[in-house]
């Protein structure tokens, strides 16, 4: 695994915020909420609505990208940490209200679905939302015969299979499995197990940073 | 370590929030009363400003600008590209201000905040007017090759006195940028030069001299607010939004007034009020050139 890097309250103005970085991959994530809702017609009156909006600054992949947002591949990673945070999200405690999650990639460099839903599990906690478990995910792949843990760009372009697995580690369960390209079933396996053990690592560092921060806010109280 | 008083300090400091958020015109003209701000500061002074340059591995230059809480990420990304008939001889800079939703609750991810094309033209209107970057500087071959610069600033905390942040990331950027080498193919193409490949007899670099721009008057900014006889120096998103009233001026390190921009308000500045937002940004100069040298140079140790 790549090293990992993360700071929680880096925006002022939201309610929550983290950094997170994995390797040359940096992401910041923002939540604002629970708020009202602001399109009266979605509220929900048993539970929270979740939003959530992934984009990419125009410097974070090699060439300019030209569309940051709205494109397909933006919308479809917004979609799924929507989704993978919703689940772990208790809404039930926050009814008719929004909570906001906002991911931007500062550096792409493979990886960015698993950076965005670390950044946003933290950036959760720090808003203090109440929350089933964290969700930590990793992604893997498999190149030459051999089984690699958190692809970088490179590694992903060479056409390898690449798993993404989102996990809640307290559970013991999977929230996201996404993979593309072709793998055989067994393999698939010893895949995917890899990926888990990647998150179990990550939810340890994500665990050791909360309880830093915790002591931090404990600290600046007089507690 | 005993507990504090809590019950009585509590219901004070509820009172005191509840006061800020109801009366906030109140709340701050108490304060200004004895010339001081709510967090601390006297009315002409700035918040602690950080420059932080290279945030960004992947991009030619990049500089992060914090002015308090208000965080300004820029990054420099360049192109070839064909200049136009007109000046064959000059390359071309583009400046692009994002506010991303997670800088600041008002802004939505349907709904995009005011401020970003109004703060977006101001930057390429006081860049281009200054003359910071001479733009002869990036042409690689006459008529047929030169740079594009493409400056990418984003919001990432909007905390008031969005402009100056701003001005100051992008002016930390160009500072740091690189040039990457570059040589001509055999088709008469301009290619980028991997610093990996070393000894390429074909390929001789173009400009190898030239890898950092050299810049001319840098323009720094300070944004006042101006408030019956009171000028506040650097708002927050707060004061801003209580009140109205904005002044920027912008200086070269020189002390030349580069650009004034007043766009209406409530209150109406004569002469001596413009003139002590002039005094307040020429001593603002002084601070920000020094952080920026700071910056600079703790880079050029690598």
């Amino acid at each position: 695994m790549r090293q990992i890097r993360a700071e929680i309250g880096a925006v002022a103005k939201a309610d929550g915020s983290a950094v997170f970085e994995m390797g040359n991959t940096k992401v910041i994530a923002a939540v604002y909420g629970p708020r009202e809702v602001q399109n009266r017609s979605q509220q929900m009156n048993d539970k929270a609505l979740v939003r959530c909006e992934y984009s990419m600054a125009n410097f974070s992949t090699g060439d300019r990208m030209r569309k940051p947002k709205g494109d397909r591949r933006s919308t479809e990673i917004s979609l799924v940490i929507r989704q993978t945070m919703e689940a772990c999200i208790l809404t039930h405690l926050m009814p008719r209200s929004q909570i906001d999650i906002f991911v931007q990639v500062l550096q792409a460099d493979g990886g960015t679905r698993s950076a965005c839903i670390n950044a946003a599990t933290l950036a959760l906690a720090d808003a203090g939302i109440p929350l089933r478990d964290l969700v930590t995910s990793c992604s893997s792949g498999y190149l030459n015969s051999t089984p690699l843990l958190d692809l970088n760009y490179v590694e992903d372009s060479a056409g390898g299979p690449d798993v993404t697995v989102g996990f809640l580690p307290k559970l013991d369960k999977v929230t996201l499995l996404q993979m593309d390209s072709k793998l055989p079933i067994d393999i698939f396996e010893n895949v995917m197990q890899l990926a888990i053990e990647g998150c179990k690592a990550v939810a340890n560092y994500i665990r050791e940073i909360l309880l830093e921060n915790t002591k931090q806010l404990e600290y600046r109280r007089g507690l | 370590m005993g507990l504090p008083d809590t019950s009585r300090d509590l219901s004070s400091e509820v009172e005191v929030d509840a006061f800020r958020r109801l009366f906030p015109l109140r709340f701050y003209e108490r304060h200004l009363s004895e010339s001081i701000r709510p967090d601390g500061r006297p009315l002409g002074r700035a918040r602690d400003t950080t420059i932080a340059l290279g945030a960004v591995a992947s991009a030619d230059g990049s500089g992060l600008a914090k002015i308090g809480s208000t965080t300004m990420l820029a990054a420099i990304k360049m192109e070839v590209m064909t200049p136009s008939m007109e000046s064959p001889d000059e390359g071309c800079l583009a400046i692009d201000f994002h506010m991303p939703p997670i800088c600041s609750p008002i802004v939505r991810p349907g709904r995009p905040a005011e401020a970003a094309p109004v703060v977006s033209k101001q930057l390429s209107d006081t860049i281009s007017s200054s003359g910071m970057v001479d733009l002869k500087e990036l042409s690689l071959v006459s008529g047929k090759a030169a740079w594009m610069v493409y400056l990418d600033i984003y919001c990432l905390d909007a905390d008031g006195a969005l402009f100056d942040a701003a001005l100051l990331s992008a002016v930390a950027a160009l500072s740091y940028l690189q040039i990457p080498a570059v040589s001509l193919n055999e088709d008469g193409r301009v290619v980028v030069v991997s610093e990996e490949d070393g000894g390429k007899p074909e390929k001789e670099p173009v400009n190898r001299e030239n890898r950092k721009l050299t810049l001319k008057s840098i323009p720094f900014s300070l944004t006042c607010i101006l408030h019956k006889n009171y000028i506040l120096a650097d708002p927050t998103a707060e004061e801003e939004s209580i009140m109205e009233t904005l002044v920027t001026v912008v200086l070269d390190s020189s002390s030349q007034l580069i650009s004034l921009y007043k766009p209406g308000g409530p209150v109406l500045a004569n002469t001596s009020a413009i003139q002590d937002s002039i005094a307040l940004t020429r001593q603002r100069v002084r601070e920000l050139q020094k952080i920026l040298d700071e910056a600079n140079s703790g880079m050029e140790v690598d």
